[in-house]
């Protein structure tokens, strides 16, 4: 069989996939704190027999894969909800907080208090402070930029914000958690929390429906490449071909 | 392909979900001491196809791994806890809360209720009750000669009776606070159940160092929905929804594109 045809089919999967990232952002597009991913595509080049092969050898042979899909870390927007425990991250740190898989990071700052004073996520994760998880006194609590809690003019702890070094992998782990391998979190620098805000998802709507559009007219050219190669060339090779005698 | 559509109906289901939330509030804004909700979603679990950080080759590692998310969810909603507008009434027996604390009422099956509606009457005997008939805690009784009624913002009801010139104290309105008052379970009828989420409630005056809150009597509290904010939330919640439907569309087709090619 022609190896375009093998090629054709590659692209096609490697759409389907590439539409499950675009699918996943745009039914997270207003889950606070989300971060959207974006689809790498690459060229895998396919043994050929000769090894190094022809250049016409290999450019039919260069199948287009999805290899990744990066994290985008933009900033999402910033929607003011007045209540006092909604914290948004302005920059590029993380909220650290204790789960019971160990240490996760999140952006989603809708936090509450639970019935033992302790600040948790919406999950129920405790907060990670500077020392520890944070407990909160009763009354009004404000939040200074840089995660400082005071309580009737007196300190009562600090928000834990780090950041990662760019070459830091982030692993999305659901609820809007993200994993980091252990040791490379860093205290936050230039990052600054803001207090009765919250962080929409960083879902670009306008970009995801051209990635979904591109998604789906590139399949569609796949699939009339596959059935070119099928009904055009194969039907010829096994139907047409045979009756001349 | 087939996580494409799922996914997207996960987007689906969690707007219809907002949309509920929305309506129930914007239904509610004019309902005194209502406060509203609001649903917060949630990432659903990841398809590994390749783990960030695996080694492409001895040497090297993969720049970013191949995550497949699986879609979203509504997570839970929260109660907001921000004051409502207090509106005056002239109502000697509307009281609002200036503050975060609760009124306590008895339920019919015993247990204590917590409500931030503070629109009391006397029943038969003169016992101060919600619009449903529950007792306000501790029972405050106003004598049926009671010329006039004066609550304090610390709480202490007193009364007037004719013939006399003091006023005579008759009872202390006592209210009710939460650690966490987002965690309390909505059961209608603007009542509140205290819950392991909540913690338990910490009883006092009004006025103390507790934080209750003080009470203004003649005022009630509106619904704290922002009626603004509902509408900006119920057009995402539409637009997100319609986006959804797309990407159900677009998988669709794409399937449909595959049976035709086996034909």
């Amino acid at each position: 069989m022609d190896s375009g045809y093998y090629a054709a089919c590659t692209a096609l999967a490697a759409r389907t996939q590439a539409l499950d990232t675009i699918a996943n952002n745009l039914a997270n597009a207003n889950t606070a704190g989300y971060r959207s991913e974006h689809n790498i595509f690459s060229a895998v080049l396919a043994n050929t027999q000769n090894g190094s092969g022809s250049n016409l050898n290999n450019a039919i042979n260069n199948y287009g894969i999805v290899s990744g899909a990066s994290l985008d870390l933009s900033q999402g927007a910033l929607q003011k909800t007045g209540n006092p425990l909604d914290l948004a991250i302005q920059g590029t740190a993380f909220f650290a907080v204790q789960t019971p898989n160990g240490v996760m990071y999140t952006r989603n700052g809708s936090f509450q208090v639970s019935s033992t004073g302790q600040l948790i996520t919406s999950t129920g994760d405790p907060v990670m402070g500077d020392k520890g998880t944070i407990t909160m006194l009763p009354g009004e609590s404000s939040i200074s930029a840089d995660g400082t809690i005071s309580s009737n003019g007196a300190i009562t702890g600090k928000i834990r914000l780090v950041d990662f070094p760019a070459s830091t992998q982030l692993q999305s782990e659901g609820s809007s958690y993200y994993s980091a391998p252990p040791g490379v979190a860093t205290q936050a620098i230039d990052s600054k929390v803001q207090q009765g805000t919250l962080e929409n998802s960083n879902v670009n709507p306008i970009l995801s429906m051209v990635e979904l559009i591109t998604a789906q007219r590139s399949a569609e050219s796949m699939q009339k490449a596959l059935s070119m190669f099928s009904s055009e060339m194969d039907k010829t090779a096994t139907q047409e071909l045979p009756k001349i005698s | 392909m087939f996580h494409a559509l799922y996914t997207a109906a996960s987007g689906m289901t969690a707007q219809q979900i907002n949309l509920d939330n929305i309506a129930n509030n914007l239904a509610n804004s004019s309902t005194s001491g209502f406060q509203a909700r609001r649903v917060q979603f949630t990432d659903l679990l990841y398809q590994n196809e390749k783990m960030p950080g695996a080694a492409a080759t001895q040497q090297t590692t993969v720049a970013s791994g191949l995550q497949i998310g699986l879609g979203t969810t509504a997570g839970n909603t929260e109660i907001i806890q921000l004051q409502g507008d207090l509106s005056s009434t002239g109502n000697p027996l509307d009281f609002a809360i200036q503050g975060t604390g609760f009124f306590q009422v008895l339920l019919p099956n015993n247990q204590i209720g917590y409500t931030r509606a503070g629109s009391f009457q006397p029943d038969a005997q003169g016992v101060l009750v919600t619009a449903n008939g529950n007792a306000l805690q501790p029972a405050i009784t106003i004598p049926a000669s009671a010329t006039n009624v004066t609550v304090g913002s610390d709480g202490t009801v007193s009364v007037t009776l004719p013939g006399q010139t003091n006023a005579q104290q008759v009872g202390v309105i006592q209210l009710a606070s939460f650690t966490n008052p987002g965690g309390l379970n909505s059961v209608g009828n603007n009542i509140y159940l205290q819950t392991t989420a909540s913690g338990n409630p910490v009883v006092g005056a009004p006025g103390g160092s507790e934080g209750l809150g003080t009470i203004q009597q003649g005022m009630l509290e509106q619904a704290n929905v922002n009626i603004v904010d509902e509408f900006v939330n119920m057009i995402m919640a539409q637009r997100s929804y319609e986006s959804n439907s797309r990407v159900v569309k677009a998988a669709d087709e794409m399937l449909q594109g595959l049976n035709q090619l086996a034909q």
